[in-house]
């Protein structure tokens, strides 16, 4: 008997354990009055299909041949700007035996783009006074006129600062600006009808499906660990992506996008949480709404909710901040090395500045990124920008200014290499205080910490 | 509680005796006292002498040495709540950002010098300016008047053993965490600013390796009942057991002598310098204090407080 039950206990624990990690949905349909034939009210398709878009956009954005192509501008409009159907899905697409089920951007959610969709405030981190629109067509049409998306004399690597843009641009500012700000409120898409008329999910819980569709997680992201996350983001660990053990990976639930892939980058090499502190806050906000049977939201349950929101944008803007971070101490060692290759050491200076560039690009472009969440970010914002500067500082100083009026950039300014190392190293500082980061990656001053870690601070009251 | 208060308090017990970052580390006690006993055995030229002279129980367990215990017990809950007020990492990192917004120029040495000359000269300058912050420190304790009656706690033992240099009031415990965190978070900051990642803390078992042969070689006889003087010479640059034995002395020829604690060129420049003298007794202490009410923990931790008080006002009388 004793043996039964002990049996029975550690069974049903074990059942426990086995259930405990959440999964965003399925989650039952609440609309009342509900007649399809749909069970599941989960949806955020046209999350999913800004994702491929903007993966897909920054693979066209390096395939220019270095002279004016009006037929690839074209096609990368079409993936920023279009809502044509037929467009390929260019990347994610199946690897080896990461097999990937969509191949469409149709076969996800129709008629979609991001032009719509991206911040329309003005970047302050970029010349021109343009807004976000603006600056990513003026983007698209350098970078399709460029070698590789890339171009030596400015130091713009175009796929980088477009795509970690829209992270920022469009997912980012989507999600913590509209679908978590004001769509909470209570005269906005109410629960206790159906989001539009015949639809299967309520308008609450079709707002929170479509911010979680912009952080780009797995639904079943908790029951893997954040380095199983960021393998799938690289097309690296196909069981674990395929969830349903159907035989591949659908994009609308398992695969990983970039704002998650960063989110769980850093948690894997940090030991920070922002992975699992996001995507449970979505599922913990989900569950309560679906909670509420498809009734109205009472003030107290979307008070909670914006708590979970809360979590969200918080553990949200620190994972860009965190990214930005990452790239200025990159930025730093990569002027380190050409600074040495200048003054004699071997290497291939056009090599390490193209690496400069790249890692520069995927800093300004979490800077811009982070400034479209609808939230002044005053002088704080001011410092980002003028540290960073408008372009990357050149080998023989200076770097862009502005822009003239046919378009091309600007060289100018008294910036040297050395001087905008030490840029770097307060900008690190601005964004580790401003944003109380946690992960540090490629943190400058970690060498002056650890020093003082091993002396240790505390000193006994010792005489002499 | 237990993990906030009784378990950093645990671990600072032992690791007082187990880190070579303590002054009385196992190993340091130990090769003090074999010095000793091998320079004893050397000028008493008996074993017995010896061994009496550096066992003896008025300087391991009287009721001076019994207040030094009492001091280091109490100091270690004390300590535990007082705030530190300044760090090393505030200071350092102040600093650095403070020059790199001076001087736009960052890193400008790394990569001159070989990483293990960077290295040394970090060390060693950490070492030199801790130890002439000391030296000031010291020196102001004794000489400005309302800070001398907390010095004066450790002044007041007659007898010196190896934990007397824990005999230290609890006032002094925050200023010299202080001069701690502004000597050595000034040249961490300075290094840091002008070598970046070429900085490296030279290191012995986890100690500074200068802080390691200093106490390694017996910086515990400063306060020991072994008054070991050095070679004339080497006075001049280090400070001896023997010499810093007459920085403890009562007789009046002694007074404001011998500030230096590793070094004692900081006395010969800026004053207090003074050799050992063979063959003297010297009788340790306070004025004409009446030794044994100097022990009592009354005395101890609430007299400085009043006394200091008294002169403050009088100076204060004084100047208006």
């Amino acid at each position: 008997m004793k043996k039964v039950l002990i049996s029975s206990v550690v069974a049903g624990l074990l059942a426990i354990s086995a259930t405990a990690a959440d999964t965003y949905g399925p989650f039952p349909v609440t609309v009342k009055g509900y007649e399809g034939k749909k069970e599941n009210s989960v949806a955020y398709t046209g999350q999913i299909a800004r994702q491929t878009l903007e993966k897909s956009l920054k693979k066209l954005a390096t395939q220019g041949n270095g002279a004016a192509n009006p037929e690839l501008k074209a096609k990368m409009l079409a993936y920023y700007a279009g809502k044509d159907a037929g467009r390929a899905i260019i990347d994610p697409t199946t690897k080896g035996e990461f097999k990937i089920k969509q191949t469409k951007v149709d076969e996800i959610s129709k008629g979609k783009n991001l032009k719509g969709k991206t911040y329309k405030g003005l970047i302050n981190g970029f010349p021109g006074q343009m807004t976000g629109p603006e600056m990513v067509e003026f983007l698209i049409e350098k970078a399709s006129a460029s070698k590789g998306g890339y171009d030596p004399l400015t130091g713009y690597k175009y796929e980088q600062l477009i795509s970690k843009f829209l992270m920022g641009g469009v997912a980012y500012s989507q999600a913590v600006d509209n679908y978590l700000d004001e769509k909470l409120e209570a005269n906005k898409n109410p629960n206790n009808k159906a989001y539009k008329a015949g639809k299967h999910y309520t308008g609450k819980e079709h707002v929170w499906d479509e911010a979680f569709g912009y952080f780009g997680i797995p639904a079943h992201a908790l029951t893997l660990t954040p380095k199983q996350v960021v393998a799938i983001a690289k097309k690296k660990d196909f069981k674990a992506a395929d969830y349903n053990k159907d035989g591949i990976v659908d994009l609308k639930s398992e695969m990983t996008f970039g704002p998650a892939y960063y989110a769980a980058g850093f948690d894997a090499k940090s030991g920070t949480k922002y992975m699992t502190t996001i995507t449970q806050a979505f599922i913990d906000g989900r569950k309560l709404i679906t909670s509420a049977k498809g009734e109205k939201l009472t003030d107290s349950q979307r008070a909670q909710l914006k708590e979970y929101a809360n979590v969200i944008k918080t553990n949200w803007e620190k994972v860009l901040a965190e990214a930005a971070f990452k790239y200025a101490g990159s930025v730093y060692k990569d002027l380190n090395v050409i600074k040495a290759i200048v003054d004699g050491a071997s290497g291939d200076i056009r090599k390490a500045f193209k690496t400069y560039a790249k890692h520069w690009g995927e800093m300004k472009g979490f800077l811009m990124a982070l400034q479209t969440g609808g939230k002044d970010l005053g002088a704080t914002g001011v410092k980002l920008n003028r540290l960073s500067g408008f372009g990357p500082v050149l080998v023989t100083g200076g770097q862009v200014t502005g822009i003239d009026k046919d378009g091309n950039f600007e060289i100018g300014g008294d910036m040297t290499m050395e001087r905008y190392m030490v840029e770097m190293v307060k900008l690190q500082k601005v964004l580790a205080d401003e944003f109380a980061l946690e992960a540090k990656q490629k943190d400058m001053t970690k060498k002056l910490a650890s020093i003082i870690k091993t002396m240790g601070e505390a000193g006994h009251a010792e005489n002499d | 509680m237990i993990e906030t208060y009784i378990q950093p308090f645990l671990n600072e017990w032992l690791e007082f005796f187990t880190s070579p970052q303590k002054r009385v580390y196992w190993l340091y006690m130990l090769t003090a006292l074999f010095i000793g006993f091998t320079y004893l055995l050397y000028t008493k030229k008996s074993a017995n002498i010896a061994f009496s002279k550096l066992f003896s129980k008025d300087n391991w367990w009287s009721k001076t040495a019994k207040a030094d215990y009492k001091v280091l017990f109490l100091n270690s809950i004390i300590m535990l709540f007082v705030p530190k007020l300044l760090t090393k990492s505030v200071v350092a990192f102040g600093l650095f950002y403070t020059l790199t917004d001076w001087i736009p120029k960052n890193a400008m040495f790394q990569g001159i010098f070989e990483d293990w000359v960077v290295a040394t000269l970090f060390t060693a300058t950490l070492f030199i300016v801790d130890d002439f912050a000391k030296y000031w420190i010291h020196r102001w304790l004794h000489t400005i008047p309302f800070l001398w009656p907390y010095h004066r706690v450790h002044h007041s033992a007659t007898a010196l053993n190896f934990f007397t240099i824990f005999r230290t009031h609890p006032v002094e415990g925050v200023l010299f965490s202080i001069r701690t965190a502004l000597a050595q978070g000034f040249v961490l900051g300075v290094f840091f600013f002008l070598f970046a990642e070429q900085v490296t803390l030279l290191m012995l078992l986890g100690a500074n390796v200068f802080f390691f042969a200093f106490n390694i070689l017996g910086s515990n006889l400063r306060h020991s009942p072994v008054a070991m003087p050095y070679p004339k010479w080497l006075e001049r640059y280090l400070m001896s057991p023997a010499q810093h034995h007459i920085h403890h002395s009562k007789a009046v020829e002694h007074k404001d002598k011998n500030f230096g604690i590793v070094f004692s060129c900081w006395d010969r420049w800026f004053g207090g310098f003074c050799h050992s003298q063979a063959n003297i007794e010297l009788d340790y202490g306070v004025g004409n204090n009446l030794a044994d009410k100097e022990h009592t923990l009354k005395k101890l931790y609430l007299s400085p407080f009043s006394d200091s008080y008294k002169l403050l006002k009088r100076t204060l009388k004084r100047k208006s």
